[in-house]
């Protein structure tokens, strides 16, 4: 699509007062990206995954531009870790280096579990949004229950990565599934 | 949602999220209440509060940061719905639906639940009122009456401040600035302690003197130092709150010692979820202040306060919500020849008992009936009912009406105050002051036409009977119930996101009060009841120019005041920041830019006027 055709449906969209669908995706996406900025302030990365002092904290999003764009937005004047933020649009298939967090956008099982395999034993902090993700190996996976946005917690491939989730996190969590 | 909504009107917990305008606030919000937040209501973002059937604005704590305010009272300013009128360098009037008066009675004010009014006048000391306003979470205004929720005093409005979770301020934050008129440092510092957050805070100012409109100085320069904490334990399902603060202050006088303020207060809390999604709510404080102005007076007053509510689904369409609650203080005041509170030490006790009912009729209407039942120690038990009703159109637009009673019991200067101290009394105290009342009729409009643009409407018409009078007894005056009259009005705001970066709020308030005498009342002033303006404009701008610059515009108008008279007069703050680094911002906030000064209230040619004022800040944060 290019930019006139975006521009036109956008203003198409304002004038009929965005249908309701349309609406609840974009709140769905903005507090996605708020949980995933909060995400990093309550889980504990080994102190190695940072080069120096001053390494930002970097945040990959594959496949979800619209909470790619969200989340750009959030950490634009915060830190995380007391670092600042860098969001990374990533491919399929992108090396996953460097990365702390990686944020998986809808996905079917089998690229899913690709990507997961990819991600295994890293200290990075897989966060996704599709059914059976967890079974493939996700730490953190979003689920909506009763119009809000709900997250599951996998212990297991969280302690694979080192990574140390703060109990105030697991208390909001949906499920925490710890074997 | 309906869930929120009611404990929205309960003391503390509103969704957070409610007035959400991008993913950048949600931010702020905590973890809990962003796993709490409903789809649905966010998508009518700019209203998420547009369930509340009453008129309700909360001030963001991001709105306070950007409009660069030093203090509590200046940050009221942002509620459309308040009137703030400042008097000098410490002291303001504020107040909801008229009535604003240097010592106001019908306003009831709350800091993360514990009530700062103070039973010698049933209003506020604003000198004494302070916190760290960088972690003010929100603050609730309602205008309006919110007896049955929040028992007598709160006639005309209630102001809830809610500061963060010690979750949610850990690091450290430092804070210096100065400017023509006042200078302040501050510092917070928030960390992990026994498996929960525990902040500490420390913050001093110090004002300049106001000056008269001849130049000449008036005596009443004010330093001030603060410093508290608090702790956070648990979740929002099983939590405990530990909080303080300890204050002292010194403003200056026009002969002899300088005034002195100090106290200190110490709260605690737990909530608890329990089977089946109701939950509990308990909360016991302590509150010990103390005011002594040389050569006239001094108080010491300590509040003991103990509350507790539950609320319920009765059935899957009613909410029940109840508790109770007693509250004790302790009030010794030193009096001078020329004026006493008689006797000088009195113990005052308030209990009471509450009940509402939320009633969904059908998924469209909605019925709101409660009472409150509070008894203090001069009039016995007060009745305080509300019945409200909130009809949803559809997703964007909803329709509320309220009828309620409230009433503003006797404090201790419609009672007590005698002048002189011993007999014979020119004034002798108010032996049959009973309480005030008000009846009031509110309707209520409010929609998100776009999502980009919300905004809300409310007619008010309120029926007072036995205000506060000066009748005759032989030789002496004394406080009596013979002024009657009623207020009626619109306030209206509405927020217009223009673009990702840009966002606009404007607020308007017309205010039509016809306050008389009952027959056989020698009383003739009513200006004493209160001075207010017919009407009241305010607009905001609030522009990230480029990602580390802000732009923060406000402009205001306020009507002329009839008695004492104090001209209509417009102001323009702006404040512009920069975040140089990843820690530093540096600001400029510049006051009343349209005027080299002007009066807000009081009479000429002794009152102040209030300065053209430039804060220069700089705040490292991490």
């Amino acid at each position: 699509m290019d930019a006139l055709t975006r521009r036109i449906l956008f203003l198409a969209l304002v004038a009929l007062s965005l249908p309701a669908l349309a609406q609840d995706r974009a709140a769905e996406v903005q507090i996605k990206a708020a949980f995933l900025y909060k995400f990093g302030e309550f889980v504990q990365w080994p102190p190695a995954t940072f080069a120096r002092a001053d390494a930002p904290f970097v945040i990959g999003v594959m496949g979800a531009d619209d909470v790619a764009a969200a989340l750009e937005q959030v950490v634009a004047e915060r830190t995380v870790q007391g670092r600042p933020v860098v969001v990374r649009r990533l491919r399929r298939g992108e090396a996953l280096t460097g990365l702390h967090m990686l944020f998986i956008g809808r996905e079917d099982s089998a690229r899913l579990a690709e990507t997961l395999a990819a991600a295994k034993g890293q200290p990075l902090l897989t966060v996704t949004e599709s059914d059976n993700a967890i079974a493939h190996g996700s730490v953190i996976n979003f689920v909506a229950e009763d119009q809000k946005v709900r997250f599951d917690i996998a212990l297991p491939p969280a302690e694979r990565g080192q990574l140390k989730i703060s109990s105030r996190l697991l208390a909001v969590a949906r499920r925490v599934i710890s074997i | 949602m309906r869930k929120r909504i009611a404990l929205a009107l309960l003391w503390m917990p509103i969704a957070a999220g409610a007035q959400v305008l991008a993913a950048g606030s949600l931010a702020d919000m905590s973890l809990e209440d962003l796993a709490n937040l409903s789809v649905t209501s966010v998508s009518r973002r700019a209203e998420p509060l547009s369930q509340a059937p009453a008129a309700l604005y909360v001030i963001t704590g991001e709105d306070i940061r950007r409009s660069g305010v030093t203090s509590l009272p200046e940050a009221l300013r942002l509620a459309p719905n308040l009137e703030v009128a400042r008097i000098d360098s410490r002291q303001y009037a504020i107040s909801a639906r008229g009535f604003n008066n240097a010592i106001g009675n019908k306003l009831l004010v709350l800091i993360d639940g514990r009530t700062v009014y103070t039973p010698l006048f049933s209003g506020v000391f604003w000198d004494a009122q302070d916190t760290l306003l960088d972690d003010v979470e929100r603050i609730e205004v309602i205008s309006g009456p919110g007896a049955t929720l929040w028992g007598a005093n709160a006639v005309n409005g209630v102001i809830n401040v809610i500061t963060r979770s010690a979750h949610e301020t850990r690091g450290t934050l430092a804070e210096a600035g100065a400017g023509n008129k006042e200078r302040g440092i501050s510092a917070r510092h928030g960390f992990d302690l026994n498996g929960g957050a525990m902040r500490i805070y420390a913050k001093a100012f110090e004002r300049d003197n106001t000056v008269r409109a001849n130049g000449a100085a008036v005596p009443d320069e004010w330093h001030n130092a603060q410093t508290g904490f608090r702790g956070d334990w648990g979740s929002a399902a099983r939590g405990f709150t530990l909080q303080g603060d300890l204050y002292r202050g010194s403003i200056q006088q026009a002969v002899g010692d300088d005034t002195s303020i100090s106290g200190g207060n110490l709260l605690g809390r737990i909530t608890r979820e329990l089977a089946g999604g109701s939950r509990v709510q308990a909360q016991v404080y302590y509150d010990t202040t103390q005011r002594d102005i040389p050569g006239s007076f001094s108080e010491r007053l300590n509040t003991f306060d103990a509350e507790a509510q539950h609320s319920f689904q009765a059935t899957p369409n009613q909410l029940i919500t109840w508790g109770g609650g007693h509250r004790r203080a302790y009030d010794r005041v030193t009096n001078s020849a020329q004026l006493a509170f008689l006797p000088d030490a009195t113990t005052l006790r308030w209990t009471n008992v509450f009940a509402q009912d939320e009633v969904a009729l059908g998924s469209r209407w909605r019925l709101t009936l409660g009472s409150k039942l509070e008894s203090n120690v001069y009039t016995g038990t007060e009745f305080l009912p509300s019945a409200r009703l909130a009809w949803k159109l559809d997703e964007h637009r909803l329709v509320w009406t309220a009828v309620s009673r409230a009433v503003r019991a006797p404090s201790r200067i419609d009672r007590d105050l005698f002048a002189p101290a011993q007999p014979p009394f020119l004034i002798a105290g108010g032996p049959d002051f009973r309480s005030e009342v008000a009846k009031v009729y509110e309707l209520g409009y409010r929609a998100q036409p776009a999502a980009r643009l919300s905004y809300s409407v409310t007619g008010f018409y309120s029926q007072y009977d036995h205000l506060r009078s000066v009748e005759r007894a032989g030789t002496a005056f004394v406080l009596a119930n013979r002024m009657e009259g009623r207020g009626k009005g619109i306030e209206a705001w509405g927020t217009l996101q223009v673009t990702p970066a840009w966002r606009l709020n404007a607020g308007a308030l017309l205010l039509d009060q016809d306050l008389r005498f009952e027959p056989g009342s020698a009383d003739t002033n009513v200006a004493a009841a209160g001075n207010d303006p017919k009407h009241q404009f305010s607009l905001r701008s609030s522009h990230n120019l480029a990602p580390k610059h802000h732009l923060d515009l406000m402009a205001r108008y306020v009507g002329a005041l009839p008695s004492p008279a104090v001209p209509a007069y417009a102001a323009l703050d702006a404040r512009y920041a920069w975040q140089v680094h990843r820690d530093l911002e540096l600001s400029v906030t510049a006051q009343n830019l349209f005027d080299h000064s002007h009066p807000e209230f009081g009479a000429a040619p002794n009152r102040s006027e209030i300065e053209r004022g430039v804060f220069v800040r700089a705040k490292w944060m991490r």
